[in-house]
């Protein structure tokens, strides 16, 4: 075993409750970081799901041929106040119903795709344009009615639901941001706080070790290598423990939240998620651990 | 190899060396003597780079000591073995590991280190007490671990202060063979000592000190 990793290792064997107490606080960190990760990972999806669904679906007269219905569905592709235009047909338009009435299969049984009208739904870039474009769609001859996905309220009622999550969100993560700010800001006074203190109970070994022509970096080493042990356990822990938390609840989560893709549906996307947020926490961790330990270090070398 | 030219240092108002000038051969053993208090230690310490001079010059194997960057320090140190009267030994570390830091320190390679730390342990006669702590072994087994550390790196000089200060005198006699065996092995050996009788027995150079000058420079007979 490396002369520096044994050292340091010996550290942590010989003052097991300062290292217990750096590896708590470094772990809490952690998984304060990881959830709000994941929170603010799922409040943007939430937003985007709110802003990317149809927003306006225009139902078309039956007797719509398949050419007037491509030069609508073109006309509104090219109008700058729209996106995500999609063309639904009967068959489609009944699947959605079977779907939205699948607790209960009698509903869907009596109903044939003839009754569903063929429709094109559309979100708008901005709420503001709703009214004239529903204005313009009611003009369109091959256009039977035209819906409003927020047809439960006023026109308002979906800027909202949307300005409302944006608010959320934003506190989200000015507040989760603050509040891993000072938990960071903690664990590092924490780190700094131990690693002083091994420093000045490892003075007589520094200056045996500084007589015999050690490099002042053969002395950091064992020092820098305790607080990256200390970093590690306590993102692997912090982070660890987010993700059994997240998988446990990720059944009961995508069924509260139905359509709404709060979390990736799949296993190994989760992991994927969870693997990237492990890397920048792994990054930060080493920051972390790097800076703390070389202040510490120099603070009470400078002291000497 | 060493070379001090009219060294002066003083700590405070305390003259600890006054205009100190001598040289030291490869290969020599040299005493460093006197009372208490005369400087011998300075003169050690100057050489070792602890502490700067006042006045003069420290030269060993051609480099200014003096004038050496923080960054040369600790390359001159690897250069130099060093015996430490109050053994300076590790005590959280056995004996093995006590010798296998200065290996690490002067950066050879950890292969190398099991046959090294066998062979110098057998010369000073620990091979059998490798695994134990500092706190298990009596004063003169920690003068040999002390000697142990110094000599396994190679070095070309060898300094000993004081190195049977807290020894009885079968032990000292034993250390002192094994610091005149390494010497015909072709050691540069500085020794700090006021034990007359080894002085003596070994019959080598001896630079007298007297409150920080030298008041008497006898070569070996």
């Amino acid at each position: 075993m490396n002369i520096h990793l044994k050292t340091a290792l010996d550290y942590i064997m010989r003052a097991p409750f300062q290292a217990l107490s750096a590896i708590f606080v470094l772990t809490i960190t952690f998984f304060v970081a990881t959830v709000l990760s994941i929170l603010v990972y799922s409040s943007g999806k939430i937003i985007r799901h709110f802003e990317t669904r149809p927003q306006v679906i225009a139902f078309l007269k039956d007797e719509s041929t398949p050419e007037s219905i491509s030069a609508l569905q073109e006309r509104l592709s090219k109008d700058s106040r729209v996106k995500d235009v999609k063309y639904v047909n009967k068959e489609e338009a009944l699947a959605i119903y079977k779907e939205a009435t699948s607790d209960n299969p009698l509903l869907s049984e009596l109903v044939s795709p003839s009754i569903f009208p063929a429709s094109i739904e559309f979100s708008l870039l901005d709420l503001s344009f709703a009214e004239k474009v529903i204005e313009d769609m009611r003009g369109e001859a091959i256009v039977d009615q035209v819906g409003f996905t927020a047809n439960i309220g006023s026109q308002t009622a979906l800027g909202d639901v949307v300005s409302r999550l944006r608010t959320i969100t934003l506190y989200l993560r000015v507040g989760g941001g603050v509040l891993v700010g000072v938990l960071l800001a903690t664990s590092f006074l924490v780190l700094i706080v131990i690693i002083g203190m091994r420093m000045t109970t490892r003075r007589g070994e520094v200056e045996i070790l500084d007589l015999i022509g050690a490099t002042p970096g053969f002395i950091r080493s064992p020092i820098i290598i305790e607080a990256f042990i200390y970093a590690l356990v306590g993102v692997i822990v912090g982070w660890l423990a987010t993700l059994i938390l997240t998988l446990y609840a990720t059944p009961s989560i995508v069924n509260y939240f139905g359509e709404i893709p709060v979390l990736p549906r799949d296993t190994l996307n989760i992991l994927a998620l969870f693997g990237i947020i492990l890397a920048v926490e792994i990054v930060i961790g080493i920051t972390l651990a790097l800076t703390g330990s070389l202040l510490a270090v120099s603070r009470v070398r400078r002291g000497r | 190899m060493i070379k001090l030219k009219n060294v002066t240092k003083k700590f405070g108002d305390i003259t600890a060396l006054s205009d100190v000038s001598f040289e030291v051969d490869k290969g020599e053993f040299v005493f460093i003597t006197g009372p208490s208090g005369a400087g011998k230690t300075t003169i050690l310490k100057l050489i070792l780079r602890e502490v700067l001079p006042d006045n003069g010059k420290v030269i060993f194997d051609g480099i200014d000591v003096t004038e050496a960057s923080k960054k040369e320090i600790p390359q001159i140190r690897q250069k130099i073995g060093v015996v430490f009267q109050d053994f300076k030994v590790l005590p959280e570390r056995t004996l093995r590991e006590n010798v296998e830091v200065a290996l690490a320190v002067s950066g050879i390679p950890q292969s190398e280190w099991p046959s090294r730390v066998d062979k110098i342990l057998e010369l000073v006669g620990l091979s059998k007490r490798s695994e134990l702590f500092p706190s298990q072994l009596s004063g003169g087994e920690l003068e040999r671990v002390s000697l142990a550390r110094a000599l396994v790196v190679n070095p070309k000089l060898i300094l000993a202060d004081e190195p049977t200060g807290n020894l009885d005198w079968d032990t000292a006699d034993e250390i002192m063979e094994l610091f005149e065996k390494i010497n015909k092995e072709g050691k540069t050996i500085i020794m700090a000592t006021h034990n007359r009788e080894i002085i003596a027995k070994l019959k080598k150079r001896v630079i007298k000190l007297s409150e920080g000058k030298i008041i008497n420079h006898e070569h070996s007979s």
